[in-house]
């Protein structure tokens, strides 16, 4: 199987010079194109900042992080920067779009940060916006969206740049059973569809429920994973 | 775009930044054309009421003042009229002297003038403050500075005895009634300086049909070089001076108005720069979470450094043009009208021979001085705003 994620012996230590905290210790992970995997855990597990490793904004004390095959943990500030815009998908718990562009600007503005043409652009956005169910809300501000409807626009923007994966922090954590019920179906189908490799850190019994992998880390470790999923389009 | 969108994010903040910006240009441009103004003024007042364009003296008269180094009056009158650009001349004869009355004695310099020529030269008939002009049918008339007279308690029609050397360097003395009181713009001088008629003083020196001192008006402060260089090749026996050189103190002031215009410029923007400093920081640190997910999305550092300074750039370029426009307004109004120290200051400022009455004028050539300085300045005051922007770890901004 195509592995896109692929986790060697990772470990992180905070304040090492002071009191050294460990968040992660010595996890060893894979995942393959087209999962949708759940990573859970109590707070201070260890997930965000796995997850955070994983999408290359924070760095391991110890060991590898393999995207597609590329040591990111080897890469300078700027090619990670760089890395991040082509290959990594990122979806936030609090949805993180900028407040003053509209729906289709969000989406469109990470295209414009990878120099697409704007027949592209145009063409991608609509696509996209159309699958998460916002056609109509395209030229419209965060602030006058509800917060499912945020959060799908982030979704479509974490798509927009057509990535490897995508990385989704507590994406269900401020929405409502009928948003995330609704957020989900749309990252299910666009996992279904399109091959979108999915890994959520989430506490969320909705979220894990629909995962068709669940990794357990406790302490910094991981616990328990149900394993790879057999992945069927 | 999204820079533009940023500034309108929060429109009262990027008011402030901006008014911060109009107001700096303003407030530098405004006390720089203040500063012309004063400048201008100084030199108006020494060219038209104190030394004239160009002067010309015996070589040696500087040496000592003595009477003896004279002039032909004949020959200046048939050469001046020729010279190219001129306005005005007045022949002077000069002495040091005493002045004396019953109270005291006071060192003066004493001038003697031809009353119609000296008025065309400075206009002093208009300074006269009490009593009259010289009358040129009368004989020992003297002219007072209204300071000298306050402190040697003298007004008009009193007697003064002046007492010099003459040109055999033999001591002489002669009575003058005072005609009138006088009042520069220069009170140094005033004190110094007393006025009698020339044929007067030349009797009393033994200098008839001579002068110790040719000052020339022209036409216009672009004429000085051209004229200058057509007297001294018609007169190489004479030492010819322009106002710069007989007067160093006002040149100076000329000389150093670039350098103390750019101080006051400098001090203006440091002041716009801390609440340009002041007013983006928080505009970074209160989008911290967004700079991370910009950051954690792929937008490079350079990219958000830019976008910061961009943010900067855009409110200078809208506040700098409003801050000129106003000082426009504001320089046109008061070049017109003018600022009258005179109720706070006035006294002080003629102590030190400026006028009370201030014209504000901003040469062109520094209003683009001023826009660069002052863009320049929010460029640089953007950097470390951007640069704290920069510093953001994305993980720790998004958390």
């Amino acid at each position: 199987m195509d592995t896109v994620i692929d986790i060697h012996n990772v470990s992180k230590i905070y304040n090492q010079e002071t009191v050294p905290i460990p968040a992660v210790n010595h996890v060893h992970l894979h995942l393959a194109r087209g999962e949708f995997a759940a990573l859970v855990g109590p707070s201070g597990s260890g997930k965000t900042t796995l997850l955070n490793m994983i999408g290359g904004l924070d760095s391991p004390t110890e060991g590898e992080v393999f995207i597609n095959g590329t040591a990111i943990t080897k890469l300078t500030p700027n090619q990670l920067i760089d890395f991040r815009l082509h290959n990594i998908g990122f979806v936030f718990q609090s949805y993180n779009l900028i407040p003053v562009l509209t729906a289709r600007e969000n989406v469109e503005f990470i295209m414009l940060l990878q120099h697409k043409p704007k027949q592209e652009r145009i063409r991608r956005v609509n696509q996209l916006l159309e699958s998460v169910g916002l056609s109509d809300k395209m030229d419209v501000r965060p602030a006058q969206l509800s917060g499912g409807q945020q959060q799908r626009v982030a979704v479509a923007r974490a798509l927009a740049s057509k990535p490897q994966f995508i990385l989704a922090d507590e994406p269900t954590a401020n929405l409502d059973s009928k948003s995330a019920s609704n957020l989900l179906d749309i990252m299910e189908k666009l996992n279904r569809e399109e091959n979108m490799t999915f890994l959520f850190s989430t506490h969320d019994q909705r979220v894990i429920d629909r995962a068709r992998r669940v990794i357990t880390l406790v302490d910094g470790q991981v616990a328990s994973d149900t394993g790879l999923t057999k992945i069927t389009h | 775009m999204l820079s533009w969108r940023n500034l309108w994010r929060h429109p009262s903040r990027s008011l402030a930044i901006m008014a911060s910006v109009v107001l700096g240009t303003w407030a530098g441009a405004f006390i720089l054309s203040l500063y012309f103004g004063m400048a201008d003024g100084r030199v108006k007042i020494a060219i038209e009421q104190e030394v004239s364009h160009l002067q010309a003296h015996h070589p040696k008269f500087r040496d000592e003042y003595e009477a003896q180094w004279h002039i032909d009056i004949g020959r200046l009158d048939s050469l001046l009229p020729q010279m190219p650009s001129i306005k005005a001349w007045s022949l002077r004869s000069q002495a040091q002297g005493m002045l004396a009355n019953a109270s005291g004695s006071n060192g003066v310099q004493i001038n003697g003038i031809d009353e119609v020529a000296e008025d065309a030269v400075r206009g002093f008939r208009q300074m006269i403050i009490a009593g009259n002009y010289l009358d040129s049918t009368k004989r020992n008339q003297i002219l007072l500075g209204k300071k000298l007279s306050e402190k040697m308690k003298i007004t008009t029609g009193n007697k003064v005895v002046l007492t010099f050397q003459d040109a055999e360097q033999e001591i002489v003395s002669g009575a003058f009634r005072v005609a009138g009181l006088y009042e520069s713009p220069n009170a140094p001088l005033d004190e110094l300086n007393v006025y009698i008629r020339r044929d007067d003083l030349n009797v009393l020196l033994g200098t008839p049909g001579f002068c110790m001192e040719a000052a020339v008006l022209l036409t216009g402060e672009d004429k000085v070089a051209e004229s200058l260089a057509w007297w001294k090749l018609r007169s190489p026996d004479l030492l010819i001076e322009d106002w710069r050189a007989i007067s160093p103190e006002v040149a100076l002031v000329l000389s150093t108005l670039d350098f103390f215009s750019l101080i006051i410029l400098i001090i203006v923007l440091i002041a716009l720069a801390f609440g340009i400093i002041n007013t983006m920081l928080m505009a970074v640190l209160e989008r911290t979470r967004e700079i991370g997910m910009l950051m954690a999305i792929g937008m490079n550092r350079m990219r958000i450094f830019f976008m910061i300074v961009l943010e900067t750039l855009l409110l200078s370029l809208i506040g700098s043009p409003i801050g000129l426009l106003f000082v426009w307004i504001t320089v046109e109004w008061l070049g017109r009208t003018g600022i009258d120290l005179s109720g706070i200051a006035g006294n002080v400022m003629k102590d030190f021979g400026y006028a009370a009455v201030i014209y504000p004028v901003l040469p062109v050539e520094k209003v683009g001085q001023i826009i660069l300085l002052t863009i320049g300045t929010a460029l640089l005051s953007a950097v470390f705003p951007a640069m704290k922007a920069l510093r953001l770890r994305p993980a720790e901004a998004i958390r």
